[in-house]
């Protein structure tokens, strides 16, 4: 990056299963009310919008930036729609990012969301491809025997994924916005029905509705607040292909580049010590001490150690998902710029009851596809 | 305007254009267009730092539908990488972008498509909103031809001069071998075929086809040392406007206007008149006629369209072949060609500064401007 970058606004729906007296765009639009009033901004100082979502059969409306200019307030301004899989609310964001830096636009609007009440989910994540079998078996069918392999691989004792699920709740019970809070202990999540073995239902994400607007600035308008920015120090997106012979799809190699790039470029040379704050994008439970491990926490096969010990709960050494992350809120296209607007919001020091004492650099990431796309971002407190 | 990075356009590749491939998946079709763009070079793919696609799930008929064209974009070992669901152009665009902010030197942008997979008269209904327009059955030829004849009755456009601005197009398209249509024809024989929906003609409305696209993109420092005539971006900008179609004015584009007022400004050009080439997104000769008001160009009737200013539609325009999701970038790419001398048999001679634009959206909701130029814009 060029120039230097900063959240100056965050706003997010209440986020649920149904959303039930909104349509897509009033959905939308609650979210970017609220992160222009966080900014102290209106719509005519924003001079472009980018826009993120997963798969448009999701609402059943193909490219709804058409449809949304209005609720956006993008008349006359440029707007792009990306879509990077499950990756892509993270990847708009830095793609939003990438926009201030380039020195072309002062201000930029970036919005991601997901109304999955709309449609059918295990329908529209269970695609065909030429010459490959149809799995029909939705997302967590799909990445089972990838959480199998991490299991046999690392040799986790079997309980770890039930003690990631408890906790994600725990945290979410302080999250005004979370879509599950009911508290939830270890024995409830080891007692629920078997989905795709070793994921149980207590162990997956939900299906939900919301979106979430986040305002980016250059520094000199950054520093006009009202508010403290969040500085953007680094981020990237990397990706590979499905059928790789020899691809690890447990810890990917393109989740791992992606983080060494982003650590180098935010001058980080021990996450464990310079993060402070992490929200990785956790759509089952197992995926926790994965990516512990994929973004360089800790050693190779040693995430499951992180979660037995207890030192990514609140109050530890490194809290994962304060705000209760994917496994309680996951509205697909918007979770991932949720784990950035979360990581914002803590180096802020404005994330409320789930707010972590003295963040500097906080973490922001997503993942999409078959564990092929990744989308990484450091946040700061410092410029 | 504060000085810019230099960026060019340096390679392109496509596929034909044709009604149907069916015997080749998108990823089939894309690989070797990647490998002829790269070679266009004498680049190697590691060299590459950033690549991004252009596609529509709904195009393909599947959810993460650009998921499988990663192989044979060459993401491995992993590479920086993004996708964005709009025509490839817009990718192009945000290359530009990244550009300027530093973040990558060189990359390549891919369009594909599979249109003849789905129906897309009902995929680009599903574009309109869903409470108001898309529930009136409204299609693609529906609503272009509501603005066409808005356009004429406001203007006082009859149907022969529709048929004037179309034939000049495909006569143009006869010349590309890569386009779809490639027939010469007369107006007289197009304002014979029967009414699509009026007052709009089958004649005047171009074939949905499907292609594969990959242009490769480089700044300056690498793009004089991957092509011999790099054609530089001078200026670009891209604009949307509220969709719902009865609350804008149909006879004019105010989204392309403002987007080439600051492209323009960005070139230090006065208007499209001082182009010598211009590309247009136009997918109905009504669409050609509000777009040469939007952008300063001749008004393309009583015959001066040909003559008079700069070269308009070279390609034969979106007219000849409309491959959903790569007809823009193919503007850009046919502005490439002019300049770098690879335009063939249709090269307009001499040409040093080209205008290109794109539209996505219904009734031209929302427009791109781009202008290319022989010489680096910024020293």
């Amino acid at each position: 990056m060029s120039r230097a970058v900063a959240v100056v606004g965050v706003g997010q729906t209440h986020h649920n299963s149904k959303l039930p007296d909104v349509n897509v765009a009033e959905m939308v639009r609650i979210a970017v009310d609220k992160a222009l009033a966080d900014a102290g901004l209106s719509h005519e100082d924003i001079d472009a919008i980018v826009l993120g979502k997963a798969p448009d059969p999701l609402e059943g409306i193909m490219q709804p930036e058409q449809y949304l200019a209005g609720a956006l307030g993008a008349h006359l301004k440029p707007i792009i729609r990306v879509h990077t899989a499950g990756s892509v609310g993270c990847t708009t964001a830095l793609t939003a990012v990438t926009h201030v830096a380039s020195g072309l636009f002062g201000r930029v609007l970036t919005v991601a969301f997901e109304k999955q009440s709309e449609g059918n989910a295990m329908w529209a994540l269970s695609p065909n491809y030429a010459f490959t079998p149809p799995m029909v078996a939705g997302a967590g069918g799909f990445f089972a025997p990838y959480c199998r392999a991490y299991i046999k691989r690392s040799g986790s004792p079997s309980h770890i994924g039930a003690v990631v699920a408890a906790n994600a709740r725990d945290n979410a019970g302080r999250n005004e916005h979370a879509h599950l809070k009911d508290p939830m202990t270890v024995e409830d999540v080891l007692g629920s029905p078997m989905l795709w073995d070793p994921i149980r239902f207590l162990e997956t994400c939900p299906s939900s509705d919301g979106a979430i607007a986040i305002v980016l600035a250059n520094e000199e308008l950054a520093k006009k607040g009202p508010r403290k920015p969040a500085w953007i120090k680094a981020g990237a997106t990397f990706t590979e292909p499905m059928y790789v012979p020899g691809r690890d799809q447990v810890s990917p190699l393109a989740g791992r580049t992606c983080a060494k790039h982003v650590y180098a470029k935010a001058g980080i040379t021990d996450p464990w010590k310079q993060i402070q704050v992490a929200e990785f994008y956790v759509p089952f439970s197992w995926y926790e001490p994965m990516w512990l491990e994929n973004l360089g926490f800790c050693e190779l096969n040693d995430g499951w150690k992180v979660v037995d010990r207890g030192d990514q709960k609140m109050g530890r050494h490194l809290p994962v998902n304060p705000s209760g992350g994917v496994l309680n809120t996951n509205p697909i296209g918007a979770s991932g710029m949720l784990r950035f607007g979360e990581a914002a919001l803590q180096v802020m020091g404005r994330a409320g009851e789930h707010q972590v004492p003295n963040v500097k650099n906080a973490l922001g990431h997503a993942y999409g596809g078959g564990a092929q796309y990744f989308s990484i971002a450091i946040l700061s407190s410092e410029l | 305007m504060s000085k810019l990075r230099n960026v060019a356009v340096v390679g392109f590749a496509q596929a034909p254009i044709v009604d149907a491939e069916p015997h080749r998946t998108a990823p089939e079709m894309l690989y070797p267009v990647v490998k002829q763009a790269l070679a266009s070079c004498g680049v190697d793919r590691k060299d590459i730092d950033y690549q991004c696609a252009g596609s529509s799930d709904y195009i393909d008929g599947r959810a993460f539908s650009f998921s499988q064209v990663l192989e044979v974009m060459g993401a491995w070992p992993p590479v920086q990488d993004s996708h964005v669901e709009m025509d490839a152009i817009f990718a192009a665009h945000l290359v530009w972008v990244k550009m300027q902010a530093e973040e990558c030197d060189t990359a390549i942008v891919c369009g594909f498509g599979k249109c003849s997979e789905g129906s897309p008269t009902h995929v680009l209904n599903l574009q309109l909103d869903p409470f108001y327009h898309a529930s009136l059955g409204l299609d693609h030829i529906s609503t272009s031809a509501l603005q066409a004849s808005a356009y004429m009755s406001a203007k006082g456009v009859d149907d022969a001069a529709l048929a004037e601005v179309t034939a000049r197009n495909r006569n143009a398209g006869a010349r590309n071998p890569d386009t779809q249509l490639r027939k010469a024809t007369s107006a007289k024989e197009l304002q014979a075929t029967p009414w699509a929906v009026t007052p709009l003609r089958e004649g005047y409305l171009p074939p949905i086809g499907e292609t594969a696209t990959c242009l490769v993109l480089a700044a300056e420092g690498k793009a004089e040392k991957l092509c011999d005539k790099p054609a530089w971006i001078h200026g670009v900008d891209h604009r949307i406007e509220l969709q719902t179609i009865g609350a804008r004015d149909l006879t004019r584009s105010a989204s392309t206007k403002l987007a080439a007022d600051k492209a323009f400004a960005m070139a230090g050009l006065n208007s499209g008149r001082d182009a010598d080439v211009a590309e247009l997104g136009s997918t109905t000769p009504a669409e050609e006629l509000i777009l040469r008001d939007a952008l300063g160009l001749p008004s393309g009737l009583g015959g001066n369209g040909a003559k008079d200013g700069p070269a308009v539609n070279p390609s034969g325009s979106p007219l000849c072949g409309n491959p959903l999701m790569n007809t823009g970038l193919l503007r850009l790419a046919e502005g490439f060609r002019q300049l770098s001398g690879r335009a063939g048999e249709r090269a307009v001679g001499g040409a040093k500064r080209a205008v290109v634009h794109a539209s996505a959206g219904h009734c031209l909701q929302q427009n791109i401007v781009w202008v290319l130029g022989t010489e680096r814009r910024w020293s």
